[in-house]
């Protein structure tokens, strides 16, 4: 039966690598990820959870055992923050180039302190894993869920990470609806590898293992493999977020994007993450006072959902990007990618990039009113200065 | 304790293909065919940066995983992931080199050892990088010249002792643990159809001699290894739950210096240097054999 828990985001994360029947978890301890492995080393101690659970020496370790696992056959878990995905790196690149569908929690830390911003996923934004944002505690719940899903897909076959910034989730409670058990076990069958590294493979397993692991054949193949199962995953998150609304009755967006008041506007700005919920408040304030500006949430950061930008870039005059994040020596990551989407439209909307919250700089309400103003002075013609701020 | 097995008793099957692309003369090929003959077709192979895809042509399941530091926790999660989806019937090995082992890999292999993983951790040990052109490693005999330990005026080879791993492995109390060689396949196997037999962290370190790094004809690859182990350089025991037994036990010693005058890493020795390596190794072979039989904790 679904019930309801005031639960930390921490909590909202470990119920869903339960729901999920995860079959094996490496666990190392970081702030502010730690809590999320406790709570799972209390349900397998109690019996709640039936699973390896293995405490690790390191998130090196963390990551290859939870790829060994996965070759294996079985569903593997395991979570980090900040600097712990950043000593995840290399092993993180051998698990999604030998298509092993781990499921990882990341809980934002930023690289240069215990505060938040999205540096931790952003430098690991190459290694090939799809990354999924979320905003509050359900949706790293529902998320959670739904990574495995994604991950474990036949036309995927990619490790997964579903993210929220630290301590403005992990550690706060809010109330959480928690599926039933038999319904998640419907949405999400038991994995069944269907190249597990076992004696008596046959042939055509055999051969699809070898790809992955580039034995044989063209050197380039592999990552031309994993750029196209990279693009299928595109619709298959679509596909799964509706699923998951008929089952539990929530979607986010269509998987990819979610827009929010982007009715009849002249422009809209772009948030991941819990930035996202406080630009909700400030777009209903503004369109209270009749603005024309709307909110995209950028939920898949990977694959880069560039068509449905295209799309929505069509609709509107201006765009501003608020990113949580910086490519030094270059600029706000999502800035980039959102205007590169843009690129072959006859006709582009100005785009205006904006940094915020960086090591947890607190981003308020009015922070995003000033955003969009100047969001809707660009839409409206006016050369605004500088084309990139700092909030 | 093991008891030797001689190579006809275990079959004709052979596992690793001839024509694999080891060197001439590479111990490691060896190891990685008597440990597939020991294993039969029950086994999955582990597989991390190291000499070994080199010989990875080997008719088992196979994973190669560039995490060179990862061995231990690739290992571990294999095995669970088997116990899993039932199948803990399975042998998990890792043929691991002894940079991946002793060094870089030694972090995982600690805790896979603390945890008593399900997992066999074969080293082929040939005391260097060697895969990379021979750079010094944890395991590198002291005084043997290597390309990051070249002979200078101002260098006289590696200068650090061995770390020695086996014993580590034993005092982090490991269910098995064994030292073997390629010059002794029947002590080799026969400790590996044992391993076989055991549940948790097994743990078998072997001396693969290496002719492209150790500088020796390719075809004395075991004189070099037997004179290795005659001397006392690499002496063949075995710790079971702590009890130790000295395999290879004869009345006298050869001297070092016959067997390191085979090897071009060791040209540069004066008599006063084989001295100072001939007393180490009679300190560590009288403790052996004062431990022998008994328990070393």
């Amino acid at each position: 039966m679904r019930r309801w828990e005031v639960m930390v985001g921490n909590k909202a994360i470990a119920y869903a690598a339960k729901l999920a029947r995860v079959q094996f978890i490496s666990a190392y301890p970081i702030t502010p990820q730690t809590s999320v492995v406790e709570y799972l080393a209390e349900m397998v101690a109690s019996g709640e959870l039936d699973a390896e659970f293995v405490n690790v020496e390191g998130e090196l370790t963390a990551q290859t055992a939870a790829l060994g696992a996965s070759a294996a056959g079985a569903r593997a878990f395991t979570a980090t923050s900040g600097p712990g995905l950043l000593y995840m790196h290399h092993p993180m690149h051998m698990t999604s180039g030998g298509r092993f569908p781990v499921v990882m929690a990341v809980i934002h830390r930023s690289v240069k302190g215990m505060q938040p911003d999205h540096s931790d996923m952003m430098a690991q934004r190459d290694t090939g894993w799809i990354m999924l944002e979320c905003e509050n505690s359900q949706e790293l719940l529902d998320t959670g869920i739904m990574a495995f899903k994604i991950a474990e897909d036949e036309r995927v076959r990619l490790p997964t990470i579903f993210a929220g910034d630290g301590y403005i989730l992990s550690y706060t409670a809010e109330p959480v609806e928690i599926p039933a058990q038999e319904d998640v076990d419907a949405f999400l069958p038991p994995y069944r590898s269907k190249y597990p590294l076992l004696p008596g493979l046959a042939d055509e397993a055999r051969r699809v293992q070898m790809e992955q692991w580039g034995i044989g054949q063209d050197p380039q193949l592999r990552w031309r493999r994993q750029q196209e199962a990279m693009e299928a995953a595109k619709m298959v998150i679509r596909e799964v977020n509706e699923e998951f609304y008929k089952w539990f009755g929530r979607r986010y967006g269509n998987g990819l994007v979610e827009e929010y008041r982007c009715e009849d506007v002249e422009a809209f700005i772009v948030a991941m993450g819990t930035i996202a919920s406080t630009a909700r408040t400030a777009i209903d304030r503004l369109q209270a006072r009749g603005k024309k500006i709307g909110l995209v949430k950028l939920k898949s950061f990977r694959p880069f959902p560039s068509e449905e930008f295209k799309r929505l870039g069509a609709m509107v005059k201006a765009i501003g990007v608020i990113d949580r994040n910086i490519s030094l020596g270059s600029g706000g990551i999502t800035f980039q990618e959102i205007r590169s989407s843009l690129y072959d439209l006859d006709e582009r909307p100005r785009v205006l990039g904006f940094h915020a919250g960086l090591c947890g700089k607190e981003v308020r309400v009015g922070d995003i009113e000033m955003i969009c103003e100047k969001t809707l002075r660009a839409a409206e013609g006016e050369e605004v200065t500088p084309l990139v701020d700092w909030v | 304790m093991s008891r030797p097995i001689p190579l006809h008793e275990i079959g004709e099957k052979e596992y690793i293909d001839p024509a694999n692309q080891a060197c001439q003369g590479c111990g490691g090929a060896i190891v990685s065919r008597l440990v597939s003959k020991a294993l039969g077709d029950c086994f999955v192979r582990a597989e991390v940066a190291c000499c070994g895809p080199a010989f990875m042509n080997i008719r088992a399941p196979s994973i190669y995983v560039e995490v060179f530091e990862g061995a231990g926790a690739l290992m571990t999660g294999i095995s669970r992931g088997l116990k899993r989806i039932g199948r803990e019937d399975v042998v998990v090995l890792g043929i691991i080199g002894d940079g991946g082992t002793v060094d870089i890999g030694y972090q995982g292999l600690s805790a896979a050892a603390e945890r008593n993983e399900n997992i066999l951790w074969v080293c082929y040990d040939n005391e260097a990088y060697m895969n990379t052109g021979g750079q010094k490693s944890g395991a590198t005999t002291p005084y043997a010249a290597t390309t990051t330990t070249p002979i200078g005026e101002y260098s006289r080879g590696k200068l650090e002792r061995r770390k020695n791993v086996p014993l580590l492995m034993a005092m982090q109390g490991a269910p098995y643990v064994a030292t073997a060689s390629v010059a002794y396949p029947e002590d080799l196997l026969g400790k590996l159809v044992h391993a076989k037999g055991i549940k948790g962290f097994r743990y078998i370190h072997v001396s693969s001699p290496c002719p492209t790094g150790w500088g020796y004809d390719p075809k004395d690859t075991i004189k070099v290894a037997r004179g290795m182990v005659q001397s006392g350089l690499w002496p063949l025991y075995e710790v079971s739950n702590g009890i130790l037994k000295l395999n290879y036990k004869p009345k006298e010693l050869k001297p070092v210096r016959e067997v390191l005058k085979m090897q071009g890493r060791f040209r540069h020795l004066t008599d006063e240097e084989v001295d100072r390596i001939q007393g180490e190794v009679d300190a560590f072979w009288s403790r052996l054999v004062e431990k022998d039989g008994g328990n070393i904790f």
